[in-house]
């Protein structure tokens, strides 16, 4: 950064199509709030059709945009495709079956849009990971400054899937809590927009910047439920602490940058491979500061003070967002700045990493197993699951990574599935959250029961679910470093936390429904969002092979331009 | 101690003597004075009138809604203030650059403006 | 006969439950289908009987070894030899007698089709598990059966079925997991003897084959620990067994039944599989320990049978006392002793199998179990009390039944255990057991003096409910009863089967000087033949 005082300033180098899985929600987001200002109220009747006539350009941005992602000479892949008839043929037919799809979920315009947009992105980053990444390897983005590689992808993938089932949660959700409009998308957008960037920077300042971009969009979202205070009281503690911990954060960039003299990760780790340094107090200094910012935003104990209070409060769609997508952002810079770029000091931080991981692992299990609302149970099993995170990054290795990697897709999947059967069935005013709502859910809807018997089973880590293989890979990977009480204490506080989810699927199962408790209502789009959930939790326990080759691909490189 | 450090000692020097001047020159003062306070002389002093009401009082909340506004503009000169004096060397990307967040920020004048911030009433 | 077979009869059941799942909700007819699917199995079982090659019973046999999960290194890999095919010949024919007695018996709250289909589901774990050869998998196997046992426990359980079934759950699932980081460790750090490069696979075979050279003893001390815990809890040893007479008392009883004929036995199979071949210097280690807990288990059980009000109680306690004989038998890590073992897990699968059924009948007619309450059982229901009468005989070791192969070459085998394990101490070890057998027949006569002798109660002297076993009963009953008889007078039918199997498996052990030396010869000479 500094480095471009310099009187002639050359452009950074550009790769417009790697770029796109971003740009598509950062300009989707943008427009989105265009389009929204412009025309507030859309009438009746082209609100109807719009629905599909989104779903089926839909079909047609993902190719589009998919297609252009992957190759060097834009829209040739697609001419030659538009000349095969049957080629034609299909996609015609797939893009009725996006509009009859997105009519059938009864959308709204904004939800659609948002899904439309997700969507894209994810095909975007698809088309870079099969025909760019594959074949190229990893490549700069703009300058030193923001990178392609699997790792930045996959979390991408990740971001760009958590944003689509989300936005499905919440479609019904903002119906039903009076508070329709585009404004939650938008927030959704832009957060996920900066998670994509925090996933691809090269910079400390850079990466700072995602942070921010991330998180105020998230701590609006929090506050968004106006009629609730607990919603408010969630999004101001979510903001103070979170301002708090960035303030952390950015004075590590600081004091890093004064032991180092960049705050570009590439020539900082370059800088300590070289050098050994004399006195490294400051950049001792410097890590620890990063890691405390960075435990907040993953809520890492003793810095998760603020999660129980945020999730309960905050509308539970968003929840599934912040547990799944923010959390994935948030493990994405800590791989990146630890793991990667430290790899050299690895000595150095792999010990507050353990005491952290432990502490988590600890806190988060016997926190929850106390709790009465499932909301906040689910909050502190979310703590507990970072510690589990936090186990692969402090294996600092390349089998420490792909688990995290594959520990962050799996329950991205886990958690949006089980935040959304819960925010269907808490009702209106996200209410009905305390455990005794879900007394009797087995014969009130069976099928929700099921589903989220499903996802609590995969959070404890039984096998035949992904939340088994994640479990799995990680404690591999500590005990491949050799850290076996980690790996002890991981398991342990494993079992304590599973008490806590068969806890809540005893009361589903044999708790008695109070006669008078009203009747749930799944809407069509939640539906889909957790089936869709709850086919790849058991997808991935099942036949595991393809994640895993994915997330082994993924490893983390720092990559200059040129 | 290093010379980085030592020019830190200069700016401590300074800092110290500044604080210094500051306490002996509010000690004379006060030793100095008379002290004879009276209720009209302990009361906050606004123009002459007499104070009425809570100190905390309530500001209408629209106030917050166009001092918010005003601040995204206010950064925004922040940005382009330096960024023109080196427009030379950005050129074209430089200008383009500055449009994409000029659009941005307009962007986000025309949100407020269709949600009806700027509406007094 | 191809390798699929062991596919077939570990997945027919999976299969059988998944198409139950599609057909239409009517008890009759998931009550036929659920029997049709475990007759299959039955006939599968039957046919591996037939087909096994008994010469070779000391190889694995109809082995399949396809790629799984290859980046992990888990393979599909199943086999079976003469250890494992009497286990799972008990699973399959436990299974169709259970559903067979469902016909009439389906536990408050009905919901017939989720429970056949939980049981189905249970038997593909249990079968899967005494076939898989690769660690991965037969730990998934081991985790698939804790899950349908616990909605069992906790849907169709007793009055305190939620806090039975949580600790079932949770026991078992602390167990599993020190017994995942084992398996872990011994995936990272087991080494080709002959090449010294790390192997990195959960291969059983390979991992028998080195057994566990290049491991440092102390991690070979962990491992083995850790996999003594997972497999302990089930069996369940002493420290840990708290949660099976909870477990068994609450369950309905089909639950009873598999949770004693097979579920217990998975722990054991695990400690005669897994951790002593392939950690055979650790187990001569812990040995001691084993067998140290083991005969606290048998006391104590013993002890707290007698102190029992509640029939399915004492029952439970005295599966914890017949386990601690078979792991009598296993710690003393010769193949008499082993042998023993696999002997006295078949036997108490048939014979508290049988209890449980009993006890469920108790309970169906006289709606308590409880001893004091109950008596007269021989002139009200005549048939009903022999059959608890013989069973009981059984159980307490009476020779010419089942009961008694397993007991009583344990405790012999304790005279002289392996070379190298301290023989004073095995000795003592010899002499406790023994006291508790005298114990064994001191609870269950006492048992079936309170229950089934004196007059009927006054509360249940004309109750109509109080009828003699039943046609159902009796079709379910009889091949328990049959089986009981026929391993009591011919044990070579089993001993014949597992002795190779056993050899085969301590073979490891003689590498190690000071090793687990067999005493083969002792075997033979003692089974006559």
């Amino acid at each position: 950064m500094i480095a471009q005082l310099d009187s002639t300033v050359a452009r950074p180098e550009i790769t417009w199509d790697g770029l796109l899985p971003i740009l598509t929600l950062g300009v989707g987001a943008l427009l989105l709030v265009l389009f929204r200002s412009l025309m507030k109220q859309l009438p009746k009747a082209a609100a109807d059709q719009a629905v599909p006539v989104i779903g089926g350009v839909t079909v047609i941005a993902m190719w589009v945009v998919g297609g252009f992602a992957g190759t060097d000479v834009p829209l040739a892949g697609l001419r030659d495709g538009l000349g095969d008839p049957v080629f034609f043929l299909g996609l015609l037919i797939m893009v009725g079956l996006g509009g009859w799809f997105a009519q059938y979920l009864r959308l709204s315009v904004d939800a659609a849009l948002t899904v439309m947009i997700g969507l894209t992105s994810l095909a975007a980053t698809w088309g870079v990971w099969t025909d760019r990444y594959e074949i190229d390897g990893a490549f700069g983005l703009v300058g030193d400054q923001l990178g392609a590689d699997g790792f930045s992808l996959v979390i991408t993938g990740v971001i760009a899937s958590a944003i689509v089932l989300v936005a499905l949660l919440l479609d019904d959700y903002l119906e039903r809590e009076g508070m329709a409009g585009a404004d939650m998308y938008v927030l959704m957008l832009f957060s996920g927009a900066g998670g994509a960037v925090m996933a691809s920077a090269n910079d400390l300042i850079v990466l700072f910047l995602a942070l921010e971009t991330l998180s105020i969009a998230v701590y609006v979202m929090a506050a968004m439920h106006m009629r609730r205070s607990e919603s408010q009281e969630a999004g101001l503690k979510y903001f103070v602490l979170g301002a708090f911990s960035s303030a952390f954060l950015l004075y590590g960039i600081a004091l890093t940058y004064g032991a180092v003299g960049s705050t570009n990760l590439i020539v900082i780790a370059d800088f300590l491979e070289q050098n050994r340094l004399v006195e490294d107090g400051l950049l001792m200094a410097g890590m620890a500061m990063l890691l405390v910012g960075l435990g907040f935003k993953v809520a890492a104990a003793p810095f998760h003070a603020w999660t129980p209070d945020v999730y309960q409060g905050a509308p539970t769609p968003v929840v599934a967002f912040m547990a799944s997508a923010v959390k994935a952002a948030g493990f994405a810079a800590l791989v990146r700045v630890f793991v990667t770029t430290f790899a050299d000091h690895a000595d150095d931080w792999q010990p507050a990493v353990y005491a952290l991981a432990i502490l988590t692992l600890v806190v988060g299990s016997f926190m929850a197993i106390v709790q009465r609302d499932a909301k906040r149970m689910l909050a502190y099993s979310s703590i507990s699951h970072a510690g589990f995170i936090l186990v692969g990054v402090q294996a600092a290795s390349n089998e420490g990574v792909s688990s995290v990697l594959f520990y962050a897709v799996a329950y991205t999947f886990l958690v949006i599935g089980s935040f959304g059967v819960l925010s269907i069935v808490s009702g209106e005013g996200d209410r009905g959250t305390s455990l005794d709502h879900l007394d009797g859910l087995s014969t009130r809807r069976p099928a929700l029961a099921l589903a989220l018997t499903v996802f609590l089973l995969a959070q404890a880590g039984v096998p035949l679910t992904s939340g088994f293989v994640a479990k799995f890979a990680v404690i591999g990977a500590a005990v491949e470093a050799r850290s076996y009480w980690l790996a002890i204490a991981a398991m342990v506080t494993a079992v304590v936390s599973a008490f806590l989810y068969l806890r809540i699927i005893l009361s589903m199962y044999l708790g008695q429904a109070e006669d008078d408790a009203p009747t749930i209502r799944v809407p069509r789009a939640a539906g889909l969002a957790i089936i869709v959930a709850l086919v790849i939790t058991v997808g991935f326990g099942l036949v595991p092979g393809e994640l895993d080759d994915i997330t082994r691909d993924a490893i983390p490189v720092l990559i200059a331009a040129g | 101690m290093s010379d980085f450090l030592r020019s830190y000692l200069t700016v401590g020097i300074f800092g110290l003597i500044g604080v210094a001047l500051v306490g002996v020159f509010l000690g004379l003062g006060k030793i100095l004075r008379p002290n004879k306070p009276t209720l009209a002389k302990t009361e906050a002093y606004e123009s002459g009138v007499e104070p009425t009401g809570d100190m905390w009082s309530q500001a209408n909340i629209r106030y917050y809604v166009f001092a918010l506004l005003f601040v995204m503009f206010d950064v925004e000169a922040v940005f382009i203030f330096p960024w023109a004096t080196r427009l030379e060397a950005y050129g074209t990307f430089g200008l383009i650059e500055m449009a994409i967040f000029i659009f941005i920020l307009l962007l986000g004048l025309l949100y407020a403006w269709r949600k009806g911030v700027l509406k007094w009433a | 006969m191809d390798s699929w077979i062991l596919t077939a009869v570990t997945f027919v059941p999976l299969l059988g439950a998944v198409i139950a799942m599609a057909m239409p909700n009517d008890d009759e007819l998931h009550k036929r289908w659920a029997l049709a699917v475990s007759l299959v199995a039955f006939g599968l079982g039957i046919a591996m009987l037939f087909d096994f090659n008994y010469d070779q019973a000391g190889q694995l046999q109809w082995v399949v070894d396809e790629p799984w999960i290859d980046v992990i290194g888990a393979g599909y890999t199943l086999g079976v030899d003469g250890m494992s095919l009497p286990l799972i010949a008990l699973t399959v024919l436990v299974m169709p007698l259970v559903f067979l007695y469902s016909w009439s018996h389906i536990p408050s709250p009905g919901n017939t089709k989720s429970f056949l289909i939980l049981m189905l589901i249970l038997e593909t774990g249990m079968i899967g598990t005494f076939v898989a050869q690769d660690l991965i998998l037969f730990f998934v196997f081991f985790e698939v059966v804790l899950l349908p046992m616990f909605f069992m426990i906790a849907v169709w359980g007793g009055d305190d079925r939620r806090y039975a079934s949580l600790k079932f759950f949770l026991y078992t699932l602390f167990g599993s997991a020190l017994m995942l980081l084992g398996f872990l460790a011994l995936f990272f750090l087991a080494k080709d003897p002959v090449t010294g490069e790390f192997l990195r696979t959960f291969d059983m075979r390979e991992l028998t084959d080195t057994a566990g050279a290049g491991i440092a003893r102390s991690s070979q001390l962990l491992i083995f620990g850790g996999m003594f815990i997972g497999f302990g809890v089930k069996v369940p040893m002493f420290p840990f067994h708290t949660w099976l007479p909870d477990a068994h008392t609450q369950a309905p009883t089909q639950g009873s039944v598999i949770l004693a004929a097979v579920l217990l036995k998975l722990g054991t199979y695990g400690f005669i599989r897994i951790s002593i071949p392939m950690l055979p210097e650790a187990a001569e280690a812990w040995a001691p320990v084993i067998g140290l807990l083991a005969v606290i288990g048998i006391i104590y059980g013993a002890l707290g049978c007698l102190a029992q009000t509640d029939m399915k109680r004492l029952i439970a306690f005295s599966s914890v006392a017949h386990m601690g004989f078979v792991m009598l038998g296993i710690s003393t890590l010769t193949d008499f002793g082993i042998n023993a073992a696999i002997f006295g897990m078949v036997a108490h699968g048939l014979i508290t199998g049988m209890l449980f059924f009993i006890a469920g009948s108790v309970k169906d007619r006289y709606h308590t179990l409880e001893i004091g309450r109950l008596g007269g059982m021989l002139i009200q229901a005549p048939r009903l009390g022999w059959i608890l009468g013989f069973t009981s005989m059984a159980s307490l070791g009476l020779p010419g039944l089942a009961g008694f192969w397993g007991e009583f070459p344990a405790i012999l085998s304790a005279y002289q255990p392996a070379n190298g394990l301290p023989v004073e101490t095995f000795r003592g070890y010899m002499v406790v057991a023994a006291v508790g057998t005298v114990l064994a027949a001191g609870y269950l006569l006492w048992l079936l003096q309170r229950t089934a002798m004196g007059e009927p109660p006054e509360e249940f002297a004309n109750d109509p409910e109080i009828v003699d076993v039943t046609p159902l009963e009796w079709v379910s009953w009889t091949p328990f009863l049959l089986l009981i008889v026929l391993f009591g007078v011919a044990p070579g039918l089993i001993f014949e089967v597992t002795d190779p199997a056993v050899v085969e498996s301590l073979n490891n052990c003689l590498q190690f000087e000071n090793g687990c030396d067999g005493v083969a010869d002792a075997t033979t000479a003692a089974l006559g033949g």
